[in-house]
Parts: C-alpha cells; sequence; structure tokens
C-alpha cells in the first residue's frame, strides 16, 4: 500500500544524483600529489645509493691495486720484481730473504678475496720470518680489518729488513734495482706512511671505510665518511657532487 | 588522459580538477559527513592514479573513475566494519502513508538523508540504487548474505520516506508561518 512504488522512489534518488556535484571543501589535490609524489622520488636515492655502492667498491679496488703494487715493491723488488726471474737476484741475497718473500706475494695475491686463506698462510709465514715479525702476525681473527693491518704491519719491520736487503742488493747489482723500479718507490712511502698513520685509529668497519676513502678522495668532504668516535659507526656524511648531506668535520 | 597515463604531473591536476565534484559527491553518498567523504576522495584518486594504466578504454572514463571511487568507499567501510564494533540501529519505523513532493527535494537534502543511514543500509541502498549492482552482487562484496542485502535495501527505503516526510513536514512549517 505504498503511495510511491520502490522504482519511483529509487528514480528519485538515481536522478538527483546522476550529475551531482560537490566542490571539495579543502584542497585535496596537494595531499594526493605528495601522496603520488614519493615513488618518483625515491628512484632517485636508490640511483644515488648504486652509484656510491659502485664508487665504493672502484676505490676498494684502487686501494687492492695500490697495496699490491705497494708491497711487492718494496719487500720484493729489491730481490725479484715479479716478472724477473728470481734466479737471477737471487745470488746476491741472503737465503732467508728469499724464503720470507714468496710466501708474502701470496698473502698479498688472497687479500682481497677471503680472510681464512690469509690467515693461514700468515701462519705459515710466521714460522719463516724474522722474530720481531712474528709476533705481530699471529692476529688470527679473519677481519678484513684486520688484514689490512696485518698487511702494512707486515711492511713495518719490513723496511729494516728492506734497509738490509738493500745494502746486500746494491752492492753487487744496483742495476737491476732501477731497471726495476726506479720511480714508484718515492710514491710507495709516502703512501705508506699514511697508511701506518691511519692505522692507529682503525677500530670498526666505519674506520676502514674512512681509509679507503682518505685514500682515494682527497677533497675535505669525501665522499663517504663514518663518524667513528663512539663504538658504533654511524654515518656522518656523504657528498657525491650535487648530492650532499651530513655534519661537516671539525 | 593518455598525460595521465604517462604520468603528466599537469595532466593529472587537470583530470582532478574536471572530476573532483562529481566524484565528491559519489563519496558523499557512502560517507557519514564531508571529512569522511574527501578522505575517500583523496583515496580514490590515489588509486586513479596508480591504476590508471588498467584503464582499457571500455566504457566512459568518467565512468571508470566513479567506479574506482566505488570501490574504495566499500573497502573503506569494509575496514572500518572490522575496526570498529558498528551497532546498528534496528529500530522499527513506520511505513509512510502519504506521498512525496519530489520537486521540492534537492539532492542536498537527499544527500542529508542518506548520510543519516546506518553504514550497512546506506552500502546496500546506494549500491542496489544508484550504482545498479544485484543483490548478489552486494552480498558478495559486503560479506552479506543475498536476502540480507534486500531486508536491508527495503528497510533502508522505509527510513528515507519517513526522513523525506519529516523534512518536507518541516519545509511546510518553514511556509506556512
Amino acid at each position: 500500500m505504498q503511495p510511491t512504488p520502490d522504482k519511483d522512489f529509487d528514480q528519485l534518488f538515481k536522478n538527483a544524483f546522476e550529475d551531482a556535484e560537490i566542490t571539495p571543501s579543502r584542497d585535496l589535490w596537494s595531499n594526493i600529489e605528495s601522496e603520488i609524489e614519493p615513488k618518483k622520488k625515491r628512484i632517485i636515492p636508490i640511483y644515488w645509493l648504486s652509484a656510491a655502492a659502485v664508487l665504493l667498491v672502484v676505490a676498494t679496488g684502487i686501494l687492492v691495486y695500490l697495496q699490491q703494487n705497494v708491497n711487492p715493491k718494496q719487500l720484493t723488488s729489491y730481490v725479484a720484481p715479479k716478472a724477473h726471474k728470481p734466479v737471477v737476484v737471487e745470488q746476491p741475497v741472503k737465503d732467508s730473504a728469499v724464503t720470507r718473500v714468496e710466501p708474502i706475494e701470496k698473502t698479498e695475491a688472497v687479500v682481497p678475496v677471503s680472510a681464512k686463506p690469509v690467515t693461514s698462510l700468515a701462519k705459515t709465514i710466521t714460522k719463516k720470518v724474522v722474530k720481531p715479525v712474528e709476533k705481530q702476525k699471529i692476529v688470527t681473527a679473519p677481519e678484513v680489518l684486520k688484514q689490512e693491518i696485518m698487511v702494512v704491519k707486515n711492511n713495518e719491520p719490513k723496511k729494516d729488513i728492506k734497509a738490509q736487503i738493500e745494502e746486500a742488493i746494491l752492492q753487487p747489482g744496483k742495476e737491476t734495482v732501477i731497471a726495476a723500479n726506479p720511480t714508484t718507490i718515492k710514491v710507495d712511502e709516502p703512501v705508506n706512511d699514511n697508511d701506518e698513520q691511519n692505522i692507529k685509529n682503525i677500530r670498526n668497519v666505519g674506520d676502514v671505510v674512512n681509509l679507503i676513502v682518505n685514500k682515494v678522495d682527497k677533497r675535505k668532504d669525501k665522499f663517504i665518511q663514518f663518524r667513528t668516535d663512539d663504538d658504533d659507526s654511524s654515518l656522518s656524511s656523504i657528498n657525491i657532487g650535487p648530492f650532499k648531506i651530513g655534519k661537516r668535520k671539525k | 588522459m593518455e598525460g595521465c597515463k604517462a604520468g603528466d604531473r599537469k595532466m593529472q591536476e587537470l583530470l582532478y580538477r574536471q572530476t573532483a565534484s562529481k566524484m565528491l559527491a559519489v563519496c558523499m553518498r557512502y560517507a557519514k559527513d564531508r571529512m569522511e567523504a574527501e578522505d575517500v576522495l583523496q583515496m580514490g584518486y590515489i588509486k586513479v592514479f596508480q591504476k590508471i594504466k588498467e584503464y582499457r578504454g571500455e566504457g566512459s572514463f568518467e565512468g571508470w573513475i566513479r567506479r574506482v571511487m566505488v570501490n574504495t568507499a566499500i573497502e573503506s567501510y569494509r575496514k572500518n566494519l572490522r575496526s570498529l564494533n558498528v551497532v546498528e540501529i534496528d529500530e522499527a519505523y513506520e511505513q509512510p502513508s502519504t506521498g512525496f513532493d519530489f520537486s521540492r527535494l534537492g539532492m542536498q537534502d537527499l544527500m542529508k538523508v542518506i548520510q543519516k543511514l546506518a553504514d550497512g543500509y546506506r552500502m546496500v541502498f546506494n549500491m542496489y540504487v544508484i550504482e545498479g549492482y544485484s543483490h548478489k552482487e552486494i552480498g558478495e562484496t559486503l560479506g552479506i548474505s543475498e536476502g540480507a542485502s534486500k531486508s536491508q535495501l527495503s528497510r533502508a527505503r522505509a527510513i528515507l520516506k519517513e526522513e523525506i516526510i519529516k523534512m518536507e513536514g518541516f519545509g511546510y512549517a518553514t511556509y506556512t508561518g
């Protein structure tokens, strides 16, 4: 007994709302825009991050390359530059020097790859190497960090030996030395000093990264830097061209 | 529309400006108040721009946006249903005995009475009467039985009629004195 059939009643609503328009009271567009914006913005940091990652890898590569170049020269160039047949130079050198040289070369090749073989090699080395070196070398912690210390610490005492070897070699065959590496020796030594300074400060991964970056990036604002004063090394600054964050180092 | 598909911000804004008021009217029907409606509108447009590539050109573009809005409104209703304990007021409403003067009722009035409905009634009424869903579809979408959809619809109609009569009475009252 309804005076208005449902159909008509429904039609009333349908008609009323068919072309209904109500203007939003707030400006919602800015909200909508900011909601759909982040997706685009998020892409850029990923580019930067990957760029930073690539740079880091390259930087590490350069460092390793430098160390590979530095160490053999310091330790062995006087004795035998890799390419040369050791036999030629071996003769003027003491036997101990020769035995020392070979395992060290191996370690250096292994250094960037993994920690364990290095430590095992290091142990084998210790047996052959002179005493002062021995104590420092028995570091078994398999961190890259410590490897670096080991490798560089190797250099320290080696210098003394180097001096000895130098004397030994220079007399019989100055020519071979000069032919081997006349120019790079100068370059190596300051780099090495630098290392020793830095190593004193190495306590964590942040320090390692800082060390690497310091080596590669000579700018005041490094392209990545960690604050390592406190125990957890926190990222303190990044500087990749136009993309810069972080506090300046005091 | 092509610009929107390509993610052109200017074109997206243009689309929003051209359709927002119509879509707000849709959202208003599903919401309790303007605030809620505008929230749904905002969510709906975000979905529109995210899903615009899925629009295959079937039917009108405006119709597609409208569907996105309706779906957003339904979704938001279902979310609220889960998070809030909605107590449906099941008062007995008398069937109205008098007819209506349709011409006197504006869209705003109808909007008001629809918004006054309990959430469940409002959903069913909107979906069936305005959007043209079947009771079966409504049941599936809202997770109720087909019969429940039917009974809620007739209940919703009854409530709306009563409210309209009240409004008309008020209207006469103001006109007459």
